[in-house]
């Protein structure tokens, strides 16, 4: 099925969100107004949006700890999102999670998360949830290169496969584990490859091309829809930034970045969209000049949340249970 | 001294055909196994050097390394050294420098794409082509070991080019400025971004242009195959218009994938005569399988076929050609 | 009141849930086919089928990690681990994903799954496959772990956890598995309480599991030293039955505390402090803990019942308190 104008265009909304949304994280971080650790998609915005763009609201994924796109092409809650990553009671974990491990299970995202590799079994459980049920649920099952050599990455593929679950395994291949670059981490260049050992589908795309992505996505995701199994959908991409904010990524080439800048996916998709005439210029900078302003409001949303009161520390670890507060 | 080249692409196997068809996946590991056969072969019949073109997967170190700790590396391996933009123009600068070098044979591992972007700077040297991906036309499916001999066998005789075929190509003119080549097929479709670059959906295509064609070939070559064969010897190619009416013919568009398909007009085309079109809407020119060329409505697309191509080595002849000349035999 | 094994228990628990929710499923390596390594789901996938019986490939974490998934979206599964020794290959699913999700997303996702883990030496396997690693997940907050020592306490706490919302450690112990008791209820058994198996007044031995059968032979020896002895089996570790442990040891003014595990670092040592602690005033000696010896299980059966704590050692235990 071809792509619409207006998917067309939802895409870029939501990869100009993600791609705003990650640079006030990465100012407000070096302000010092974010604690803890975050990690951002910068460079990567072609992928979730396009694979998004596939799916319905009642399906499911599972994210990083990366995971700020994945979770705003999932029609995350910028506010609810930039109130989490300020620590704020009414952000969307309350203040418990923070920027790995924001979730929103009635959107189908089933969180981010802080260890790699840890969202690939989740993913074949959801799937395997959604086959049990009779439903036509589908899981997309995010993660990185670097991801592909932990255990859990072979043992999800080849469960997934074998029990042909609806699972669409998106690797976003942005060239680096950490600081470990992928010629130095795997001996394969094309985690694609990965499929075969499987019997699983393995192709590998223009992870800075939405609409390639979106062709992979949208026939991976029909094939899952069907019952026919499981898909693995490699994305070649680039990290812009070190592996976290405060990283300044010494072990990146700076020729190997200067190239990636020139493929960066922003104004690439966005000159794509003007020359062919699914959007006027005009339109681009008000979307541009609407998402400006919708990240203006999470920060001000964010900034007059009250900070959690330190009794909510003990709520929450059980259904039903409620720790006791003591002297530590 | 006899030398050839090797161009090894590692993208060629992975593109979307996977999912859309039932299309072969070949892994660069297995791409660094081919070449060390090729290596092997092409040196035990006297070959004394072997270039390769640098990649993102450095597949030629990769034989290097391996082949030199063996202790089985005699004849000497060359990286050629220029930066890599790992895009199509790599290929096509790496068959210029090999060219220019004075190898006598350039080895081509991938797909029909690699084969094109190699052709647009082989100029006479004789080239063979191996298919390592999506179940090509233009590259043959072949062991690396014949490959490596055929292509020794290239390098070290006099004239080689009476064992290859001098194929046919499409020149690719946007109003009036020419865009691009195709050695085998020249699709329009309905499509207006390169996307996941490959085609595969027969009700976006519009008209094909083909060099040559033949049921048993897949891909969109074969609708044209499928409803009349062109050979590589004939001199001149096929143009088809596809539509919801005209002769239906059944054609292998890709692999495991038996389409019908309505062929409303079709046209030979003689070498050095045009054929042309104004695009009514915007589309693109995919050229041996991948989108390529952008159209937009209103652009004047013209394509000519002529016999101005590459020297194909014919593995089978060569080989025979050597055994006349008694290559294989040892004092 | 019906007799049953240990190991019926279990699967009478599991299979009264799968009859009346299409949403529980048993999953897990040979649960199915062959009826799980141990038998406990002998004949189950004939009555449910292979989708909700499900063989799993030899991949522990998948195995934790399909868990969490499917709890997460709309399922009750029931996971097994063939041996809790294999808990080290899954314990990052466990640990980090089950345990820590509803925390994490602020109290807005509930994994109601069950893990079992059959555990305890006794059984000739060695050191990878008989141990006790209650303690390892009593550690682990958002986790809630039950040991059931009886058919009867089985069947209920397994009906429990698959009603809970959040994950539920199932240890069941190895040993006890072929042992016959009397069913009476076939009722849920509230996590939490812990019962008193026999009564006393001198001394409360505090255990759980397969040392219940050896502090009740224990108690009967020392019964005829004309020491009276009370036994409580927790049954629930996590949440733990403190007030039963008070209500015991405020009578008693002494206290055993007995378990299978290597007793460095172990459950025993959290039990014996909330004593020392909280019940301080009541005691009239220091708490002593019974357990095995600090070492990886041996294999050779003479080896084995030396490491293990059995009755002998608990009479030592207690006439060191009394």
């Amino acid at each position: 099925m071809a792509i619409s104008n207006e998917q067309m265009k939802d895409m870029y909304v939501k990869m100009r969100r993600i791609r705003d949304f990650e640079s006030t994280a990465a100012k407000l971080f070096a302000e010092g107004k974010i604690p803890g650790f975050v990690h951002l998609y910068l460079g990567e915005e072609a992928i979730a949006p396009a694979v998004c763009e596939c799916l319905r609201d009642d399906d499911f994924i599972t994210s990083t700890h990366r995971g700020h796109g994945h979770i705003i092409a999932k029609g995350g809650d910028l506010n609810l999102m930039m109130a989490e990553l300020f620590g704020r009671e009414t952000g969307y974990c309350k203040g418990k999670g923070g920027s790995m491990h924001i979730a929103d299970r009635d959107k189908g995202i089933l969180g981010a998360n802080g260890i790699v590799g840890a969202g690939h079994c989740i993913a074949c459980g959801a799937g395997l949830s959604a086959k049990i049920r009779g439903t036509d649920q589908v899981c997309v099952c995010f993660f990185g290169d670097g991801s592909t050599n932990q255990g859990t990455f072979h043992e999800s593929l080849n469960m997934a496969s074998i029990w042909k679950l609806p699972v669409i395994f998106v690797c976003e291949n942005n060239h680096y584990g950490i600081s470990m670059s992928q010629d130095r981490h795997q001996a394969i260049k094309d985690v694609a490859d990965r499929g075969a050992a499987y019997n699983i589908p393995g192709v590998s795309v223009d992870g800075n091309d939405p609409l390639a992505v979106y062709e992979a996505a949208q026939e991976a995701v029909a094939r899952a829809r069907a019952g026919k199994g499981p898909t693995l959908v490699e994305c070649k991409t680039y990290r812009q930034h070190g592996h976290f904010e405060g990283d300044p990524a010494i072990y990146k080439p700076k020729e190997e970045q200067a190239a990636w800048m020139e493929k960066d996916p922003m104004p690439r998709y966005a000159n794509f969209l003007v020359e062919n005439g699914v959007m006027t210029q005009e339109e681009v900078d008000a979307v541009d000049a609407q998402v400006a302003k919708e990240i203006e409001d999470a920060i001000a949303f964010a900034d007059a949340q009250p900070i959690p009161a330190v009794e909510t520390a003990v709520v929450d670890v059980y259904s039903d249970i409620v720790e006791e507060v003591r002297d530590r | 001294m006899a030398s050839i080249g090797i161009i090894a692409n590692p993208a060629s196997g992975k593109d979307i055909r996977r999912l859309v068809s039932y299309a072969t996946t070949i892994d660069n590991n297995e791409k660094v196994n081919i070449c060390k056969r090729i290596v092997l072969a092409a040196q035990g019949l006297g070959v004394d050097e072997a270039l390769f073109m640098p990649d993102t997967f450095m597949i030629g170190y990769a034989v290097k390394d391996s082949l030199e700790d063996d202790g089985v590396l005699e004849a000497t391996l060359g990286l050629l050294d220029f930066e890599l933009e790992a895009t199509m123009e790599d290929t096509v600068l790496a068959t210029g420098l090999m060219v220019e070098r004075g190898v006598g044979c350039v080895v081509v591992l991938g797909g029909d794409g690699t084969s094109r972007a190699a052709a647009k700077a082989i100029g006479d040297t004789p080239m063979l082509s191996i298919s390592t991906g999506t179940n090509n036309v233009y590259p043959a499916m072949m062991e690396g070991t014949v490959a490596g001999m055929a292509a020794a066998a290239a390098a070290l005789i006099e004239e080689p080019r009476e064992c290859c075929i001098h194929d046919k190509k499409i020149t690719i003119f946007v109003n009036g400025q020419m865009r691009d080549i195709a050695l085998i097929d020249a699709v329009v479709s309905d499509d207006f971004y390169a996307g996941a670059k490959a085609i595969w959906d027969p009700e976006r295509i519009r008209r094909i242009v083909v060099t040559r064609c033949h049921p048993a070939t897949i891909g969109f070559s074969a609708v044209a195959g499928a409803y009349e064969i062109v050979e590589d010897t004939d001199d001149f190619g096929l143009a088809i218009t596809l539509g919801t009416e005209g002769r239906g013919v059944l054609a292998p568009i890709a692999a495991g994938v038996l389409t019908p398909v309505h062929v409303s007009q079709a046209k030979k085309i003689a070498l050095g005569e045009e054929y042309s079109f104004v695009s009514d809407t915007r589309c693109m020119i995919a050229l041996d399988g991948e989108r390529e060329v952008r159209v937009q409505p209103g652009d004047e697309v013209r394509f000519v076929i002529n016999r101005d191509g590459p020297w194909r080595v014919q593995p089978r002849k060569i080989l025979s050609r050597a055994a006349e000349l008694g290559m294989y035999d040892i004092e | 009141m019906k007799m049953m094994t240990y190991a019926e228990g279990i699967r009478e628990g599991m299979s009264i849930r799968m009859r009346e929710d299409p949403n529980v499923i048993l999953f897990g390596e040979d649960v199915g086919k062959f009826g799980g390594c141990f038998g406990v789901s002998m004949g189950m996938i004939d009555e449910f089928g292979e989708e909700r019986v499900r063989d799993t490939p030899i991949s522990e974490g998948a195995i934790i990690g399909c868990a969490v998934g499917a709890s997460a979206t709309g399922l009750r599964p029931i996971a097994e681990l063939m041996f809790c020794d294999f808990l080290t290959v899954g314990m990052d699913q466990l640990v980090n994903q089950a345990a820590k999700m509803r925390y994490m997303f602020g109290g807005k996702i509930s994994l109601p799954m069950v893990v079992r883990l059959p555990a305890g030496a006794g059984t000739g396997a060695a050191a990878q496959h008989s141990q006790s690693l209650e303690a390892w997940l009593t550690h682990v907050p958002g986790l809630k772990v039950v040991y059931p020592s009886c058919a009867e306490d089985a069947l209920g706490l397994m009906l429990t956890a698959i009603d809970d919302n959040d994950p539920v450690m199932y240890f069941e112990n190895k040993v006890l598995l072929s042992m016959k008791s009397e069913v009476n209820s076939f009722e849920p058994i509230p996590l939490g309480k812990g019962k008193i198996c026999r009564e006393g007044e001198d001394l409360t031995i505090i255990t759980y599991g397969k040392q219940v059968y050896d502090a009740l032979e224990a108690a009967e020896k020392l019964a005829a030293d004309g020491i009276s002895v009370e036994v409580v089996d927790l049954r629930s570790l996590y949440p733990l039955d403190k007030e039963l442990i008070a209500e015991s040891v405020s009578k008693t003014h002494h206290a055993l505390v007995v378990t299978e595990e290597v007793r460095r670092g172990g459950f025993g040592g959290e039990i014996s402090a909330i004593i020392g602690e909280e019940l301080f005033d009541y005691l009239d000696a220091p708490v002593v803990r019974i357990g095995a010896l600090d070492t990886p299980v041996p294999f050779a059966p003479v080896l084995e019942q030396y490491y293990m704590p059995n009755a002998q050692d608990i009479i030592n235990g207690a006439k060191k308190i009394l």
